[in-house]
Protein backbone atom coordinates (compact mmCIF):
# COMPACT_ATOMS: atom_id res chain seq x y z
CA UNK A 1 0.00 0.00 0.00
CA UNK A 2 2.77 2.45 0.87
CA UNK A 3 4.39 1.62 -2.50
CA UNK A 4 1.24 2.90 -4.18
CA UNK A 5 1.24 6.12 -2.17
CA UNK A 6 4.94 6.65 -2.88
CA UNK A 7 4.31 6.22 -6.59
CA UNK A 8 1.28 8.50 -6.49
CA UNK A 9 3.25 11.21 -4.72
CA UNK A 10 6.07 11.04 -7.26
CA UNK A 11 3.53 11.14 -10.10
CA UNK A 12 1.97 14.26 -8.59
CA UNK A 13 5.43 15.83 -8.39
CA UNK A 14 6.01 14.80 -12.00
CA UNK A 15 2.80 16.54 -13.05
CA UNK A 16 4.16 19.77 -11.58
CA UNK A 17 7.31 19.36 -13.69
CA UNK A 18 5.18 18.84 -16.78
CA UNK A 19 3.20 21.93 -15.84
CA UNK A 20 6.45 23.87 -15.67
CA UNK A 21 7.48 22.57 -19.11
CA UNK A 22 4.19 23.59 -20.72
CA UNK A 23 4.10 26.56 -23.02
CA UNK A 24 0.46 27.35 -23.66
CA UNK A 25 -2.41 28.27 -21.39
CA UNK A 26 -4.57 25.43 -22.71
CA UNK A 27 -1.96 22.86 -21.74
CA UNK A 28 -1.56 24.47 -18.30
CA UNK A 29 -5.23 23.83 -17.70
CA UNK A 30 -5.03 20.26 -19.02
CA UNK A 31 -2.06 19.44 -16.79
CA UNK A 32 -3.71 21.05 -13.80
CA UNK A 33 -6.76 18.88 -14.38
CA UNK A 34 -4.51 15.81 -14.50
CA UNK A 35 -2.75 16.83 -11.29
CA UNK A 36 -6.05 17.39 -9.47
CA UNK A 37 -7.25 14.03 -10.71
CA UNK A 38 -4.18 12.33 -9.23
CA UNK A 39 -4.76 14.13 -5.93
CA UNK A 40 -8.42 13.11 -5.95
CA UNK A 41 -7.29 9.53 -6.60
CA UNK A 42 -4.95 9.60 -3.59
CA UNK A 43 -7.69 11.11 -1.44
CA UNK A 44 -10.11 8.46 -2.69
CA UNK A 45 -7.83 5.61 -1.67
CA UNK A 46 -7.20 7.13 1.75
CA UNK A 47 -10.96 7.75 2.04
CA UNK A 48 -11.88 4.15 1.31
CA UNK A 49 -9.21 3.01 3.76
CA UNK A 50 -10.52 5.27 6.52
CA UNK A 51 -14.09 4.08 5.95
CA UNK A 52 -13.03 0.45 6.23
CA UNK A 53 -10.76 0.96 9.21
CA UNK A 54 -12.30 3.78 11.26
CA UNK A 55 -15.76 4.32 9.80
CA UNK A 56 -14.96 7.92 8.80
CA UNK A 57 -16.47 9.05 5.53
CA UNK A 58 -15.22 12.65 5.49
CA UNK A 59 -12.10 12.00 3.38
CA UNK A 60 -14.22 10.39 0.70
CA UNK A 61 -16.49 13.44 0.78
CA UNK A 62 -13.46 15.69 0.33
CA UNK A 63 -12.40 13.52 -2.60
CA UNK A 64 -15.81 14.09 -4.22
CA UNK A 65 -15.53 17.83 -3.64
CA UNK A 66 -12.07 17.83 -5.27
CA UNK A 67 -13.41 16.00 -8.32
CA UNK A 68 -16.31 18.40 -8.71
CA UNK A 69 -14.34 21.54 -7.95
CA UNK A 70 -10.80 21.06 -9.20
CA UNK A 71 -11.17 18.41 -11.89
CA UNK A 72 -14.38 19.71 -13.46
CA UNK A 73 -15.50 23.17 -12.39
CA UNK A 74 -12.35 25.33 -12.07
CA UNK A 75 -10.63 24.02 -15.23
CA UNK A 76 -13.83 24.68 -17.20
CA UNK A 77 -14.03 28.16 -15.70
CA UNK A 78 -10.41 28.82 -16.67
CA UNK A 79 -11.02 27.50 -20.18
CA UNK A 80 -13.95 29.88 -20.59
CA UNK A 81 -11.85 32.73 -19.22
CA UNK A 82 -9.08 31.87 -21.63
CA UNK A 83 -11.46 31.89 -24.60
CA UNK A 84 -12.72 35.35 -23.65
CA UNK A 85 -9.30 36.92 -23.28
CA UNK A 86 -7.64 35.11 -26.14
CA UNK A 87 -4.37 36.67 -27.14
CA UNK A 88 -1.62 35.98 -29.59
CA UNK A 89 0.88 33.27 -28.66
CA UNK A 90 3.79 35.16 -27.21
CA UNK A 91 6.59 34.39 -24.85
CA UNK A 92 4.97 33.95 -21.50
CA UNK A 93 7.87 32.96 -19.28
CA UNK A 94 10.88 34.85 -18.07
CA UNK A 95 13.59 32.17 -18.34
CA UNK A 96 13.69 29.36 -20.89
CA UNK A 97 12.11 26.03 -20.08
CA UNK A 98 15.21 23.85 -19.43
CA UNK A 99 16.47 26.36 -16.86
CA UNK A 100 13.05 26.50 -15.21
CA UNK A 101 12.97 22.69 -14.97
CA UNK A 102 16.49 22.64 -13.50
CA UNK A 103 15.25 25.22 -10.98
CA UNK A 104 12.39 22.89 -10.03
CA UNK A 105 14.87 20.09 -9.48
CA UNK A 106 16.97 22.37 -7.29
CA UNK A 107 13.80 23.07 -5.29
CA UNK A 108 13.25 19.35 -4.73
CA UNK A 109 16.83 18.91 -3.52
CA UNK A 110 16.52 21.98 -1.29
CA UNK A 111 13.34 20.59 0.25
CA UNK A 112 14.96 17.26 0.87
CA UNK A 113 18.02 18.74 2.55
CA UNK A 114 16.04 21.21 4.63
CA UNK A 115 13.62 18.52 5.80
CA UNK A 116 16.19 15.78 6.36
CA UNK A 117 17.05 17.12 9.83
CA UNK A 118 13.47 17.28 11.05
CA UNK A 119 11.68 14.73 13.12
CA UNK A 120 9.05 13.82 10.51
CA UNK A 121 11.52 12.77 7.88
CA UNK A 122 14.01 11.00 10.07
CA UNK A 123 11.24 8.69 11.26
CA UNK A 124 11.47 7.38 7.76
CA UNK A 125 8.13 5.82 6.95
CA UNK A 126 6.58 8.65 4.98
CA UNK A 127 9.62 10.73 4.12
CA UNK A 128 9.46 10.83 0.37
CA UNK A 129 5.76 11.67 0.35
CA UNK A 130 6.39 14.68 2.58
CA UNK A 131 9.39 15.82 0.52
CA UNK A 132 7.48 15.46 -2.74
CA UNK A 133 4.37 17.24 -1.57
CA UNK A 134 6.18 20.15 0.09
CA UNK A 135 8.25 20.57 -3.08
CA UNK A 136 4.98 20.67 -5.00
CA UNK A 137 3.96 23.73 -2.96
CA UNK A 138 7.29 25.44 -3.57
CA UNK A 139 7.22 24.59 -7.29
CA UNK A 140 3.77 26.20 -7.40
CA UNK A 141 5.30 29.39 -6.01
CA UNK A 142 8.10 29.15 -8.56
CA UNK A 143 5.53 28.65 -11.33
CA UNK A 144 3.74 31.81 -10.21
CA UNK A 145 6.86 33.94 -10.42
CA UNK A 146 8.01 32.39 -13.67
CA UNK A 147 4.85 33.22 -15.64
CA UNK A 148 3.89 36.71 -16.74
CA UNK A 149 0.30 36.13 -17.74
CA UNK A 150 -2.49 36.29 -15.20
CA UNK A 151 -3.96 32.85 -16.00
CA UNK A 152 -0.56 31.23 -15.46
CA UNK A 153 -0.44 32.85 -12.06
CA UNK A 154 -3.90 31.57 -11.18
CA UNK A 155 -2.73 28.07 -12.08
CA UNK A 156 0.34 28.56 -9.88
CA UNK A 157 -1.89 29.59 -7.01
CA UNK A 158 -4.05 26.50 -7.49
CA UNK A 159 -0.93 24.33 -7.58
CA UNK A 160 0.22 25.76 -4.24
CA UNK A 161 -3.15 24.86 -2.80
CA UNK A 162 -2.86 21.34 -4.26
CA UNK A 163 0.52 21.00 -2.60
CA UNK A 164 -0.78 22.11 0.78
CA UNK A 165 -3.73 19.76 0.55
CA UNK A 166 -1.67 16.72 -0.41
CA UNK A 167 0.88 17.48 2.33
CA UNK A 168 -1.88 17.63 4.92
CA UNK A 169 -3.48 14.49 3.53
CA UNK A 170 -0.29 12.46 3.63
CA UNK A 171 0.75 13.67 7.07
CA UNK A 172 -2.55 13.32 8.88
CA UNK A 173 -4.52 10.84 6.79
CA UNK A 174 -7.35 13.35 6.33
CA UNK A 175 -7.81 16.79 7.90
CA UNK A 176 -11.06 17.69 9.70
CA UNK A 177 -13.81 18.16 7.16
CA UNK A 178 -14.59 21.75 8.10
CA UNK A 179 -10.97 22.84 7.48
CA UNK A 180 -10.86 21.29 4.03
CA UNK A 181 -14.23 22.67 3.00
CA UNK A 182 -13.22 26.11 4.27
CA UNK A 183 -10.06 26.02 2.15
CA UNK A 184 -11.98 24.97 -0.92
CA UNK A 185 -14.51 27.77 -0.56
CA UNK A 186 -11.67 30.27 -0.14
CA UNK A 187 -10.06 28.83 -3.25
CA UNK A 188 -13.24 29.07 -5.28
CA UNK A 189 -13.79 32.67 -4.25
CA UNK A 190 -10.17 33.55 -5.02
CA UNK A 191 -10.34 32.02 -8.48
CA UNK A 192 -13.61 33.78 -9.28
CA UNK A 193 -12.29 37.16 -8.10
CA UNK A 194 -9.10 36.61 -10.07
CA UNK A 195 -11.23 35.75 -13.11
CA UNK A 196 -13.04 39.04 -12.84
CA UNK A 197 -9.70 40.82 -12.45
CA UNK A 198 -8.43 39.12 -15.60
CA UNK A 199 -11.41 40.47 -17.50
CA UNK A 200 -10.84 43.96 -16.15
CA UNK A 201 -7.13 43.96 -16.99
CA UNK A 202 -7.97 42.69 -20.44
CA UNK A 203 -10.59 45.38 -21.02
CA UNK A 204 -8.36 48.19 -19.90
CA UNK A 205 -5.12 47.16 -21.54
CA UNK A 206 -6.25 44.74 -24.32
CA UNK A 207 -3.87 42.16 -22.89
CA UNK A 208 -3.56 40.16 -19.72
CA UNK A 209 0.18 40.59 -19.52
CA UNK A 210 0.72 41.91 -16.03
CA UNK A 211 3.85 43.78 -17.10
CA UNK A 212 1.47 46.36 -18.45
CA UNK A 213 0.24 47.13 -14.95
CA UNK A 214 3.47 49.10 -14.64
CA UNK A 215 1.84 51.72 -16.88
CA UNK A 216 -0.27 52.69 -13.88
CA UNK A 217 2.79 54.04 -12.09
CA UNK A 218 2.96 57.81 -12.18
CA UNK B 1 29.64 -23.56 -25.28
CA UNK B 2 27.06 -21.61 -23.35
CA UNK B 3 28.23 -18.29 -24.75
CA UNK B 4 28.21 -19.76 -28.26
CA UNK B 5 24.56 -20.76 -27.87
CA UNK B 6 23.84 -17.34 -26.40
CA UNK B 7 25.35 -15.52 -29.38
CA UNK B 8 23.51 -17.78 -31.81
CA UNK B 9 20.08 -17.40 -30.19
CA UNK B 10 20.49 -13.72 -29.42
CA UNK B 11 21.64 -12.80 -32.92
CA UNK B 12 18.98 -14.84 -34.67
CA UNK B 13 16.19 -13.36 -32.51
CA UNK B 14 17.37 -9.77 -32.86
CA UNK B 15 18.18 -9.90 -36.56
CA UNK B 16 14.93 -11.69 -37.32
CA UNK B 17 12.59 -9.46 -35.35
CA UNK B 18 14.19 -6.04 -35.84
CA UNK B 19 12.51 -5.24 -39.20
CA UNK B 20 9.21 -6.59 -37.89
CA UNK B 21 8.96 -3.79 -35.30
CA UNK B 22 9.20 -1.20 -38.06
CA UNK B 23 6.61 -3.11 -40.06
CA UNK B 24 4.12 -3.13 -37.17
CA UNK B 25 4.60 0.57 -36.48
CA UNK B 26 4.17 1.47 -40.15
CA UNK B 27 1.05 -0.69 -40.42
CA UNK B 28 -0.61 1.01 -37.44
CA UNK B 29 0.30 4.43 -38.77
CA UNK B 30 -1.27 3.45 -42.09
CA UNK B 31 -4.46 2.32 -40.33
CA UNK B 32 -4.65 5.66 -38.53
CA UNK B 33 -4.65 7.38 -41.92
CA UNK B 34 -7.40 5.06 -43.28
CA UNK B 35 -4.94 3.34 -45.62
CA UNK B 36 -4.34 -0.35 -45.91
CA UNK B 37 -0.60 0.18 -45.82
CA UNK B 38 2.32 -2.00 -46.83
CA UNK B 39 2.44 -5.57 -45.47
CA UNK B 40 3.99 -6.06 -42.05
CA UNK B 41 6.96 -7.84 -43.62
CA UNK B 42 7.66 -5.08 -46.13
CA UNK B 43 10.99 -4.14 -44.59
CA UNK B 44 12.34 -7.66 -45.16
CA UNK B 45 11.49 -7.38 -48.87
CA UNK B 46 13.04 -3.91 -49.02
CA UNK B 47 16.23 -5.07 -47.40
CA UNK B 48 16.62 -8.13 -49.65
CA UNK B 49 16.01 -6.01 -52.74
CA UNK B 50 18.47 -3.34 -51.63
CA UNK B 51 21.07 -6.02 -50.98
CA UNK B 52 20.91 -7.06 -54.65
CA UNK B 53 21.27 -3.54 -56.03
CA UNK B 54 24.40 -1.70 -57.01
CA UNK B 55 25.81 1.00 -54.78
CA UNK B 56 26.56 4.44 -56.13
CA UNK B 57 29.47 6.17 -54.42
CA UNK B 58 30.40 9.78 -54.90
CA UNK B 59 33.85 10.37 -56.45
CA UNK B 60 34.82 12.95 -53.85
CA UNK B 61 34.07 10.77 -50.84
CA UNK B 62 36.78 9.10 -48.78
CA UNK B 63 37.03 5.70 -47.10
CA UNK B 64 34.85 6.90 -44.22
CA UNK B 65 31.85 6.94 -46.51
CA UNK B 66 32.43 3.34 -47.60
CA UNK B 67 33.31 1.98 -44.16
CA UNK B 68 30.46 3.64 -42.25
CA UNK B 69 27.59 1.26 -43.19
CA UNK B 70 29.61 -1.71 -41.96
CA UNK B 71 30.62 0.13 -38.77
CA UNK B 72 27.06 1.25 -38.06
CA UNK B 73 25.63 -2.21 -38.62
CA UNK B 74 28.29 -3.99 -36.58
CA UNK B 75 28.06 -1.56 -33.66
CA UNK B 76 24.30 -2.11 -33.58
CA UNK B 77 24.80 -5.87 -33.59
CA UNK B 78 27.41 -5.69 -30.81
CA UNK B 79 25.03 -3.51 -28.81
CA UNK B 80 22.35 -6.15 -29.37
CA UNK B 81 24.70 -8.80 -27.95
CA UNK B 82 25.05 -6.77 -24.75
CA UNK B 83 21.30 -6.74 -24.04
CA UNK B 84 20.03 -10.32 -23.65
CA UNK B 85 16.49 -11.01 -24.85
CA UNK B 86 16.02 -13.51 -22.06
CA UNK B 87 18.01 -13.80 -18.84
CA UNK B 88 17.90 -17.60 -19.15
CA UNK B 89 20.20 -17.73 -22.14
CA UNK B 90 22.62 -15.08 -20.87
CA UNK B 91 26.01 -16.51 -19.87
CA UNK B 92 27.08 -16.02 -16.25
CA UNK B 93 30.12 -13.95 -17.04
CA UNK B 94 29.22 -11.62 -19.85
CA UNK B 95 31.80 -9.09 -21.03
CA UNK B 96 30.57 -5.52 -21.29
CA UNK B 97 28.08 -3.43 -19.35
CA UNK B 98 25.76 -0.51 -19.94
CA UNK B 99 28.59 2.01 -20.19
CA UNK B 100 29.95 -0.12 -23.01
CA UNK B 101 26.47 -0.20 -24.58
CA UNK B 102 26.18 3.59 -24.59
CA UNK B 103 29.70 4.09 -25.92
CA UNK B 104 29.30 1.49 -28.67
CA UNK B 105 26.13 3.14 -29.87
CA UNK B 106 27.93 6.49 -29.70
CA UNK B 107 30.74 5.09 -31.87
CA UNK B 108 28.29 4.08 -34.58
CA UNK B 109 26.61 7.44 -34.38
CA UNK B 110 29.94 9.24 -34.62
CA UNK B 111 30.80 7.46 -37.86
CA UNK B 112 27.32 8.10 -39.22
CA UNK B 113 27.75 11.83 -38.61
CA UNK B 114 31.26 11.81 -40.08
CA UNK B 115 30.07 10.02 -43.21
CA UNK B 116 27.24 12.48 -43.65
CA UNK B 117 29.78 15.30 -43.56
CA UNK B 118 32.12 13.39 -45.87
CA UNK B 119 30.10 13.77 -49.07
CA UNK B 120 29.84 17.52 -48.42
CA UNK B 121 26.17 17.63 -49.34
CA UNK B 122 24.26 20.34 -47.53
CA UNK B 123 21.62 18.00 -46.15
CA UNK B 124 24.21 15.66 -44.67
CA UNK B 125 25.91 18.43 -42.74
CA UNK B 126 22.57 19.70 -41.46
CA UNK B 127 21.46 16.22 -40.41
CA UNK B 128 24.69 15.46 -38.60
CA UNK B 129 24.71 18.75 -36.71
CA UNK B 130 21.14 18.06 -35.55
CA UNK B 131 21.97 14.49 -34.63
CA UNK B 132 24.96 15.72 -32.61
CA UNK B 133 22.69 18.08 -30.70
CA UNK B 134 19.98 15.50 -30.02
CA UNK B 135 22.36 12.75 -28.99
CA UNK B 136 24.34 14.96 -26.63
CA UNK B 137 21.06 16.01 -25.04
CA UNK B 138 19.72 12.49 -24.53
CA UNK B 139 22.86 10.65 -23.51
CA UNK B 140 22.99 12.08 -19.93
CA UNK B 141 19.50 10.79 -19.22
CA UNK B 142 20.38 7.24 -20.36
CA UNK B 143 23.51 7.25 -18.24
CA UNK B 144 21.90 8.69 -15.10
CA UNK B 145 19.00 6.24 -15.28
CA UNK B 146 21.28 3.27 -15.86
CA UNK B 147 23.59 4.39 -13.05
CA UNK B 148 20.63 4.53 -10.68
CA UNK B 149 19.62 1.00 -11.65
CA UNK B 150 23.25 0.00 -11.26
CA UNK B 151 23.37 1.47 -7.76
CA UNK B 152 20.25 -0.43 -6.81
CA UNK B 153 21.48 -3.76 -8.14
CA UNK B 154 25.12 -3.18 -7.09
CA UNK B 155 26.43 -3.97 -10.55
CA UNK B 156 26.94 -2.36 -13.94
CA UNK B 157 26.27 -5.56 -15.85
CA UNK B 158 22.98 -5.44 -17.74
CA UNK B 159 22.17 -9.08 -16.97
CA UNK B 160 22.67 -8.50 -13.24
CA UNK B 161 20.41 -5.44 -13.36
CA UNK B 162 17.76 -7.44 -15.21
CA UNK B 163 17.91 -10.20 -12.60
CA UNK B 164 17.56 -7.67 -9.80
CA UNK B 165 14.62 -5.96 -11.48
CA UNK B 166 12.97 -9.33 -12.00
CA UNK B 167 13.22 -10.14 -8.32
CA UNK B 168 11.44 -6.91 -7.27
CA UNK B 169 8.10 -8.17 -8.58
CA UNK B 170 6.35 -5.36 -10.46
CA UNK B 171 8.99 -2.64 -10.83
CA UNK B 172 6.59 -0.10 -12.28
CA UNK B 173 4.82 0.32 -8.93
CA UNK B 174 8.02 1.61 -7.40
CA UNK B 175 8.66 5.40 -7.42
CA UNK B 176 12.30 5.07 -8.54
CA UNK B 177 11.59 2.73 -11.42
CA UNK B 178 8.52 4.59 -12.64
CA UNK B 179 10.61 7.75 -13.15
CA UNK B 180 13.43 5.87 -14.85
CA UNK B 181 10.99 4.04 -17.10
CA UNK B 182 9.43 7.31 -18.23
CA UNK B 183 12.88 8.78 -18.84
CA UNK B 184 14.11 5.83 -20.90
CA UNK B 185 10.85 5.71 -22.81
CA UNK B 186 11.27 9.38 -23.77
CA UNK B 187 14.86 8.69 -24.78
CA UNK B 188 13.69 5.79 -26.97
CA UNK B 189 11.84 8.23 -29.21
CA UNK B 190 14.90 10.46 -29.58
CA UNK B 191 17.33 7.60 -30.15
CA UNK B 192 15.25 5.77 -32.73
CA UNK B 193 14.32 8.92 -34.66
CA UNK B 194 10.62 8.74 -33.93
CA UNK B 195 8.04 11.45 -34.17
CA UNK B 196 8.27 13.99 -31.37
CA UNK B 197 11.96 14.39 -32.24
CA UNK B 198 12.35 13.26 -35.83
CA UNK B 199 9.97 11.98 -38.48
CA UNK B 200 11.09 8.64 -40.00
CA UNK B 201 8.75 8.99 -42.98
CA UNK B 202 9.74 12.43 -44.16
CA UNK B 203 12.21 13.64 -46.74
CA UNK B 204 11.41 17.29 -46.20
CA UNK B 205 14.69 19.08 -45.74
CA UNK B 206 13.47 21.27 -42.91
CA UNK B 207 12.58 18.43 -40.60
CA UNK B 208 14.65 15.34 -41.35
CA UNK B 209 17.50 14.31 -39.07
CA UNK B 210 18.24 10.63 -39.48
CA UNK B 211 17.07 10.50 -43.08
CA UNK B 212 19.29 13.46 -43.96
CA UNK B 213 22.35 11.57 -42.82
CA UNK B 214 21.68 8.47 -44.91
CA UNK B 215 20.46 10.39 -47.94
CA UNK B 216 23.63 9.75 -49.99
CA UNK B 217 23.59 6.01 -49.50
CA UNK B 218 22.20 3.48 -51.94
CA UNK B 219 22.04 -0.25 -52.52
CA UNK B 220 23.74 -2.53 -50.04
CA UNK B 221 25.07 0.36 -47.97
CA UNK B 222 21.58 1.79 -47.50
CA UNK B 223 20.29 -1.64 -46.51
CA UNK B 224 22.98 -1.94 -43.85
CA UNK B 225 22.27 1.53 -42.49
CA UNK B 226 18.53 0.86 -42.23
CA UNK B 227 19.03 -2.57 -40.78
CA UNK B 228 21.43 -1.10 -38.21
CA UNK B 229 18.86 1.51 -37.19
CA UNK B 230 16.17 -1.17 -36.83
CA UNK B 231 18.46 -3.35 -34.69
CA UNK B 232 19.30 -0.37 -32.47
CA UNK B 233 15.59 0.29 -32.01
CA UNK B 234 15.00 -3.32 -30.99
CA UNK B 235 17.91 -3.08 -28.51
CA UNK B 236 16.16 -0.22 -26.72
CA UNK B 237 12.82 -2.04 -26.75
CA UNK B 238 14.50 -5.17 -25.34
CA UNK B 239 16.10 -3.07 -22.62
CA UNK B 240 12.70 -1.65 -21.65
CA UNK B 241 10.98 -5.05 -21.68
CA UNK B 242 13.58 -6.89 -19.63
CA UNK B 243 14.12 -4.07 -17.14
CA UNK B 244 10.60 -2.86 -16.47
CA UNK B 245 8.31 -5.72 -17.53
CA UNK B 246 10.33 -8.73 -16.40
CA UNK B 247 8.75 -12.14 -16.78
CA UNK B 248 11.65 -14.57 -16.40
CA UNK B 249 11.33 -14.96 -12.62
CA UNK B 250 7.72 -16.06 -12.77
CA UNK B 251 8.34 -18.93 -15.20
CA UNK B 252 8.29 -22.17 -13.23
CA UNK B 253 9.61 -24.44 -15.98
CA UNK B 254 13.24 -25.39 -16.44
CA UNK B 255 15.52 -26.16 -19.34
CA UNK B 256 14.69 -25.60 -22.97
CA UNK B 257 10.93 -25.19 -22.46
CA UNK B 258 11.54 -22.28 -20.04
CA UNK B 259 13.67 -20.55 -22.67
CA UNK B 260 11.00 -21.06 -25.32
CA UNK B 261 8.24 -19.73 -23.06
CA UNK B 262 10.39 -16.77 -22.08
CA UNK B 263 11.08 -15.94 -25.72
CA UNK B 264 7.40 -16.28 -26.56
CA UNK B 265 6.41 -13.82 -23.82
CA UNK B 266 9.23 -11.56 -24.97
CA UNK B 267 7.82 -11.60 -28.48
CA UNK B 268 4.31 -10.71 -27.27
CA UNK B 269 5.66 -7.86 -25.16
CA UNK B 270 7.74 -6.61 -28.07
CA UNK B 271 4.65 -6.44 -30.26
CA UNK B 272 2.75 -4.62 -27.47
CA UNK B 273 5.51 -2.02 -27.04
CA UNK B 274 5.66 -1.50 -30.81
CA UNK B 275 1.92 -0.87 -30.83
CA UNK B 276 2.26 1.62 -27.95
CA UNK B 277 5.09 3.42 -29.76
CA UNK B 278 3.00 3.58 -32.92
CA UNK B 279 -0.01 4.93 -31.01
CA UNK B 280 2.11 7.63 -29.37
CA UNK B 281 3.63 8.49 -32.72
CA UNK B 282 0.19 8.80 -34.29
CA UNK B 283 -1.10 11.01 -31.50
CA UNK B 284 1.75 13.51 -31.22
CA UNK B 285 3.08 16.16 -33.53
CA UNK B 286 6.73 16.61 -34.36
CA UNK B 287 8.38 19.22 -32.16
CA UNK B 288 10.28 22.02 -33.76
CA UNK B 289 14.01 21.60 -33.40
CA UNK B 290 14.39 24.19 -30.68
CA UNK B 291 11.73 22.55 -28.53
CA UNK B 292 13.73 19.33 -28.34
CA UNK B 293 15.91 20.67 -25.48
CA UNK B 294 12.70 21.04 -23.45
CA UNK B 295 11.84 17.39 -24.00
CA UNK B 296 15.42 16.33 -23.29
CA UNK B 297 15.48 18.43 -20.12
CA UNK B 298 12.28 16.73 -18.99
CA UNK B 299 13.77 13.28 -19.71
CA UNK B 300 16.95 14.15 -17.85
CA UNK B 301 15.02 15.52 -14.88
CA UNK B 302 12.88 12.38 -14.77
CA UNK B 303 15.98 10.24 -14.43
CA UNK B 304 17.49 12.64 -11.91
CA UNK B 305 14.26 12.57 -9.88
CA UNK B 306 14.42 8.79 -9.89
CA UNK B 307 17.99 9.04 -8.66
CA UNK B 308 16.94 11.48 -5.92
CA UNK B 309 14.05 9.28 -4.85
CA UNK B 310 16.51 6.44 -4.44
CA UNK B 311 18.40 8.51 -1.89
CA UNK B 312 15.30 10.01 -0.26
CA UNK B 313 13.89 6.53 0.23
CA UNK B 314 17.20 5.31 1.59
CA UNK B 315 19.26 2.99 -0.56
CA UNK B 316 18.28 -0.21 1.21
CA UNK B 317 14.57 0.24 0.62
CA UNK B 318 14.43 -1.36 -2.82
Amino acid sequence: MSELFNSLSILILLSSFILMANKRVKSYIKTFRFQSFLIAFAAGIIGVKSILEEGRFDVLLVCLVIIILKVIYIPNLLNKMQLNVEYKVEKDFILNIPILIMGCCAIVMFTYFSLSGTDIVSRGAINNQIVNSISLTLIGLFFMISRKKAIGQIIGFLEIENGLFITALYMTGGMPLIVDLGTFIDLLTAVMIMGVMVFRINEKFESINIDKLNNLKG
Amino acid sequence: MRSFIYILVQLSIVLLFAPLVNGIIKKIKAFSQKRRGAPVFQMYFDLSKLMKKNTVISDVSSWIFKATPYIVFSTSVIAALLVPVSTFIAPDQMPGDFIMLVSILALGRFFMMAAALDTASTFGGMGSSREAMISSLTEPSILVSMFTLGLISQSTSITQIMNKMGSTGTPLLHPVFIMIFLSLFTVLFAETARIPVDDPATHLELTMVHEAMILEYSGRHLALMEYGAAVKQLVFITLLINLFFPHDQSIALTGISAVCLSLLIYFIKMVCISVVIALIEVNTVKFKLFSIPNLAALAFILSLLGFLQYFVLGGSHV
